[in-house]
């Protein structure tokens, strides 16, 4: 297998995550126009399902304790080692896992997305974040204190479908690799989205909700659907990332990490623009990546703790693009529905006729 | 029983600051449309001031109630000259308005805790996590003890409620200022000028803030997250409040706030002492549902529209 450095792997898999949570994020906030403050909701269900699910069925199957006992702390990491033991051994079953998982994953996610239209069909703007927001909020509260479902505070760990290449590098690589693809094939998803009559539905909502309606697009469908589609993609983000640490604590799931600052990546990138949200989040992560290397560095010249740096950072990138570029760095264009070479084509096939046309008068 | 008066006056105590807070919110939303996340680290700045100025300069934290104030009163000012003016010439969105004031935040939060590492390096101040309660003073009303916080939070909360009525309805500025939130370009036309009131919104809003989270280091424990923490305590607030009336926005945080410091104790009564990990999900549910089934709030009781 090939070995790359582990800063590299390190910032393709934070992009691969940040792409996929971003670009799902953008579909409803750049084409659809919803204020989705509760991305959060969508990712931590994801995870939890990564946590709790998988690592059930497994012990279940092993003959292990699969119930409440899963979950407690002083049986699950001897749970949790088995069943990594046998899946070490098992690369068709721990593929299996990993798909089986993602795929459930995007299912509940997508229901947590459907359920998440009743507010958003009666709610708008402000009113609508912060009811997102007070849902993952809430989801947040109740994971970390219901100790049955993924261990409460002092959460469990999760099984690995990633350990049967090889420990340390080669499972880093793996599981890095595997990400960058999941998040390449999200992204071709809503390159697609944005071009299919779908995508163009959902921007006409944004734009002139009542021509839509008028025009007979079902408005009430269209949000939706879309809460769905984004909501599944978050959660398979949020599946891929509780598979890759390795533990499950509900608390680390804050709405900063995963509600605003893809924001903060959308926003930079340009919202409604995939390229842009690709551009943005690859520009955040390599940065971030920067400060932590050059840490020790950074704090001789500067006399900051560089935690609190990013904090400073990110907040004036969402203020200075707020101020000066709102519409990021890569805005939004029309979306050409058809490859240039065709409308070409058409276009002079139409001319043509037209010449024709004006010949025969 | 001396349990259940402790309980009280803590409730009291907490609910008041969530309602001034509130207040805080509301009026800078109606003012300017921005949903002010900054909320959050405005609180916290000012928990900060009092703890560093009770450490360093002595006295009770109530003497220390007016600077945190005035300093967060000054910040919410400069947010208006630095962005807010901005996106409100450009004729911004609601949610652009709103992301702004979470990039703000974000900004603030980390210089607070630049000035936490500060206050614990150099002067050696237990600046991560303090509780500054112990140095309240104990009133002895007969055999009651009642903490001093208790009489003095929900006091300042009519006092403002006080305030702000007088300033709203009787001085020029302040009914200039609601002819600002009902219809800004008419005001102009009027000859006035609704970017003042829009300052002195930001600046009573940013001091609103301040004085409670300066009061909240009485009743809870200070870091430098504590305002992210109760963000969604104080949009409870408001939005119970219905979001276009101060004082829906005052009773709500006081509704909010009492609800969930008695609500959990009542229901771990009943179910048991589990209940109260689940302290934070309340003024969400309060809030989610207050908004699916009566957006306008409490403030549709007395028939208050915008």
């Amino acid at each position: 297998m090939i070995e790359l450095p582990p800063v590299v792997l390190q910032v393709i898999l934070n992009f691969s995550i940040g792409l996929i949570v971003t670009v799902s994020l953008n579909i409803e906030v750049g084409f659809l126009g919803l204020p989705q403050f509760g991305r959060l909701l969508a990712v931590l269900t994801g995870a939890l399902v990564a946590a709790a699910v998988p690592g059930r069925i497994l012990a279940a199957y092993l003959g292990l304790p699969w119930g409440a006992e899963y979950a407690y702390h002083l049986y699950n990491f001897g749970i949790v080692a088995k069943i990594n033991e046998v899946l070490l051994q098992a690369p068709a079953l721990s593929l299996g896992v990993l798909l089986f998982t993602l795929v459930l994953a995007a299912l509940v996610g997508g229901l947590v997305g459907y359920l998440c239209a009743y507010p958003a069909l009666r709610l708008r703007e402000a009113y609508l974040g912060i009811t997102l927001l007070a849902f993952g909020d809430l989801l947040m509260t109740i994971a970390w204190n219901y100790d049955p479902l993924v261990g409460g505070t002092t959460g469990i760990w999760v099984v690995d479908p990633f350990r049967f290449v090889g420990a340390g590098g080669a499972r880093f690589t793996f599981a890095t690799l595997f990400m960058l693809l999941v998040a390449a094939t999200v992204y071709a998803y809503a390159e697609l989205l944005a071009r299919s009559p779908f995508g163009r539905t959902l921007k006409a909502v944004r734009d002139a909700e009542v021509a839509a309606s008028v025009y007979g697009k079902d408005v009430v469908r269209v949000r939706t659907q879309t809460l769905m589609v984004g909501g599944a993609m978050a959660a398979v983000a949020g599946a891929l990332w509780a598979f890759f640490t390795g533990s499950m604590k509900a608390a680390t799931y804050t709405r900063l990490t995963w509600t605003f600052w893809p924001w903060a990546f959308m926003m930079l990138g340009g919202i409604g623009s995939n390229l842009g949200v690709l551009l943005g989040v690859f520009l955040y992560t390599v940065t971030r990546t920067a400060i932590i290397i050059y840490k020790g560095a950074l704090s001789a010249v500067i006399p900051i703790d560089p935690e609190w740096l990013e904090y400073i950072m990110i907040g004036l990138i969402i203020v200075a693009v707020v101020l000066f570029r709102p519409q990021g760095i890569i805005p939004e264009r029309p979306v050409l529905a058809l490859p240039r070479s065709r409308i070409e084509a058409v276009r002079e096939k139409l001319g043509e006729e037209g010449e024709r046309g004006a010949g025969s008068d | 029983m001396i349990r259940l008066i402790d309980l009280l006056v803590k409730a009291i105590a907490y609910s008041s600051c969530i309602g001034i807070g509130a207040a805080s919110i509301t009026l800078i939303y109606n003012a300017t449309r921005t949903f002010n996340f900054a909320h959050a680290s405005l609180v916290a700045w000012g928990m900060y001031v009092v703890f560093a100025l009770t450490y360093l300069a002595g006295h009770t934290p109530y003497h220390h109630l007016l600077p945190a104030a005035l300093f967060c009163g000054l910040i919410g000012g400069a947010i208006y000259l630095t962005v807010n003016r901005r996106l409100l010439k450009a004729k911004a969105k609601d949610i652009t308005l709103m992301m702004s004031t979470l990039g703000v935040d974000l900004i603030l939060f980390g210089f607070l805790n630049v000035f936490s590492d500060y206050l614990l390096r150099f002067h050696r101040l237990p600046a991560k996590y303090f509780i500054l309660e112990t140095r309240d003073t104990v009133l002895n009303i007969g055999p009651l003890s009642i903490r001093l916080v208790g009489v003095v939070a929900p006091a300042i909360l009519v006092a403002v409620v006080i305030l702000l009525h007088s300033f709203l309805t009787k001085t020029k500025l302040g009914i200039s200022m609601r002819a600002a939130i009902e219809n800004p370009e008419l005001l102009s036309l009027s000859g006035a000028n609704p970017e003042l009131t829009y300052a002195i919104a930001w600046l009573i809003g940013g001091a609103l803030a301040g004085l409670s989270g300066a009061l909240l280091t009485l009743v809870v424990s200070g870091y430098t997250a504590a305002g992210m923490t109760m963000i969604a305590t104080f949009f409870a607030g408001a939005i119970v409040g219905g979001l276009y009336s101060i004082y829906g926005a005052l009773l709500g945080g006081l509704l909010v706030g009492l609800g969930e410091y008695l609500g959990v104790s009542f229901i771990a009564s009943l179910a048991g002492g589990w209940v109260y990990a689940y302290r934070p999900a309340l003024p969400l549910l309060v809030m989610a549902v207050t908004l699916l089934i009566q957006p306008a709030g409490l403030a549709a009781l007395w028939g208050a529209r915008r």
